[in-house]
């Protein structure tokens, strides 16, 4: 262990702080530059984030990042979007691998394997709303017409999951 | 959200994924940016999923030792029995360090996926010293698939373990000095049903006819029969001394304090004896004061060392050392194990001496032990303390030698083996007026 952590928690940090950065950076090829402020905020709370997984860091970072995307952007749909998308998932999986347990827990293989393909899938998802957002885009109907359609629709499917949940009925057995 | 009653509670994957992935949306359609739902659709995802893993029964877990009874250095496995684990993908264990507790996980921390009937692993634990020890204390977190709710972590209490010293199962060649008992493999001065040859003679109204030597009859005409020795039991008392610990101990199979020594010593000798037939007594010199009758056989043993595991160093309460009555009747072998640094005990061996009982000082100080002293003492004084202690301690194991009782370092199960010769034999002497 190297300070009261295994390697493969030292790597998960590694991600989570790469995923936020990542997310940030996305855009640098296609011009959206964050100012040098911007950035050390921003790696300041991904590395308290990758040391306090359990704690709000990660979301406010997070946010922040999403904030400086919502004022770079306008109705533009750029492939930076996806990356951005990739490097906030690798961030949330690896936050939510590190939480299963203390620093001295070390790594289930086959638990971060799960999540890797589980990060893979929900990515799957930016890519199906980016490529909607992409084929839609010089049509009448405006974008986010679509896209809200889209949120309805998910948001329509996890309340009908826990409204079917029996939750309440097996518990008061 | 959550039942009242349940332990299940969302985790902050899920409050990350829900109230990120919601508000990027909820901005994204208030300012026109479609980027945005990009962005956040993977954290929507994830926590959609995890609230439709929401779970529906709670779990029950229990934790078990496989045993609660180990000699140092054994091992046992702490397993997790649960119940109602449907809802359950991952299960993390974390068992909080002991000392003289080895895990394995060497952390504690164990976690891993939980199949559809697969069972929770064990986390193997190997006690290291002797000792009361609680053991198995646990924190246990059940999580659901996509980590969306967490059962936990439950603190788990643990259990009490007896750990006894190790045994070598070492039996002497060694006689006893004085075997004044009935049964036992002691061969005795006197003539009786043994097997051990003594002498032929003539034969006297009461002898066995199988004991006749035929040969020898026919030569002088006169019946003449085999005798053999007796073969008796002899009594040890072993008086522990705990008084005081020294030295560093770190478990089994590393460094030894005093009190490690005295201990597997006298564990050792115990075992050595009653395995021998036997009957032994325990009296330790501790504010316990634990105390074993003369016994013989291996639930004696169990007890001795059970005895013996309770054992915590100080100063004996409501009793003079000097003033203990040790139970000793004649013809007792006396073993004391100390490394005498008190001048009440040495005292009260020397008397022992005196009784013309056969006594043994075994001495378990480790060589080059450093003095134990609190962290605000200033070394020096330390130092010089403890030198001044071991000038007083090497008076002390002359004035016993003087008394005529051997001082031996332990040295392993045979330490006894020489010094018990030498004695049997100074016991065979003729004595002037002597008994």
């Amino acid at each position: 262990m190297i300070r009261g952590a295994w390697p493969g928690v030292w790597v998960l940090r590694g991600l989570v702080i790469l995923g936020v950065v990542l997310a940030l950076l996305a855009g640098v090829p296609e011009g959206y530059r964050p100012s040098i402020f911007v950035v050390v905020v921003i790696v300041v709370g991904a590395v308290v984030a990758a040391f306090r997984p359990e704690y709000l860091g990660l979301s406010i970072t997070i946010g922040l990042v999403l904030a400086w995307w919502a004022f770079e952007l306008r109705a533009e749909m750029p492939v930076a979007a996806l990356v951005a998308a990739a490097g906030l998932t690798v961030a949330h999986a690896a936050a939510t691998l590190l939480s299963y347990g203390p620093p001295s827990l070390p790594v289930d293989p086959a638990l971060a394997l799960l999540w890797a393909m589980r990060a893979v899938m929900t990515w799957t998802a930016a890519l199906a709303v980016w490529a909607v957002a992409r084929a839609y885009s010089g049509h009448g109907s405006p974008t986010l017409f679509w896209l809200a359609g889209l949120a309805a629709a998910l948001v329509g499917a996890v309340v009908v999951g826990i409204v079917a949940s029996p939750r309440g009925e097996e518990l008061s057995r | 959200m959550s039942d009242p009653s349940s332990r299940w509670n969302p985790t902050a994957s899920l409050g990350r994924a829900l109230t990120v992935g919601g508000v990027a949306v909820a901005a994204a359609l208030a300012l026109g940016r479609p980027a945005l739902v990009v962005m956040a659709a993977p954290l929507l995802v994830a926590g959609a999923m995890g609230l439709l893993h929401r779970p529906t029964r709670e779990p029950r877990v229990f934790s078990m030792l496989a045993h609660y009874q180990l000699h140092e250095g054994q091992g046992t496995r702490s397993r997790l029995e649960a119940v109602d684990l449907d809802d359950v993908e991952h299960v993390t264990r974390a068992m909080s360090p002991q000392p003289y507790v080895a895990l394995h996980p060497t952390a504690g921390t164990l976690g891993h996926l939980l199949g559809p009937d697969s069972e929770v692993a064990p986390i193997e634990m190997s006690p290291r010293r002797w000792g009361l020890r609680i053991v198995g204390a646990q924190k246990v977190a059940l999580t659901t698939p996509w980590a969306g709710y967490r059962w936990g972590p439950v603190a788990l209490p643990g259990r009490e373990m007896s750990v006894l010293p190790t045994l070598s199962h070492f039996r002497s060649g060694g006689e006893a000095p004085q075997p004044i008992g009935l049964i036992g493999a002691h061969r005795s001065r006197r003539d009786g049903d043994g097997t051990e040859f003594s002498s032929i003679r003539r034969f006297h109204a009461g002898d066995r006819l199988r004991r006749i030597n035929w040969r020898v009859s026919l030569r002088q005409g006169i019946l003449h029969v085999e005798s053999t020795r007796a073969e008796e039991d002899s009594a040890v008392l072993l008086i522990v001394d705990a008084l005081a610990d020294y030295g560093r101990s770190e478990g089994v199979g590393r460094s030894e304090s005093s009190l490690d020594v005295t201990i597997r010593a006298a564990a050792a000798l115990a075992d050595q004896y009653l395995g021998g037939g036997d009957r032994v007594s325990l009296r330790v010199l501790s504010p316990g004061g634990e105390y074993a009758g003369y016994g013989t056989g291996t639930r004696h043993l169990r007890r001795i060392l059970t005895l013996l595991s309770r054992i915590r160093p100080g100063m004996p309460r409501d009793v003079e050392i000097d003033q203990i009555d040790f139970r000793a009747t004649a013809g007792t072998v006396v073993v004391v194990i100390s490394p005498m640094l008190s001048s009440a005990l040495a005292t009260a061996t020397v008397r022992l001496v005196r009784r013309g009982l056969p006594v043994i000082v075994v001495d378990p100080l480790p060589s080059g032990t450093t003095p134990t002293a609190y962290a605000d003492a200033d070394e020096e004084v330390a130092e010089l303390a403890w030198r001044m202690r071991l000038l007083d301690r090497n008076h002390l194991l002359a004035m016993l030698a003087a008394a005529g009782c051997p001082v031996v370092p332990w040295n392993g199960p045979r330490t006894l083996e020489e010094v018990l010769r030498r004695l049997a034999r100074r016991g065979q002497l003729p004595r002037v007026g002597g008994a």
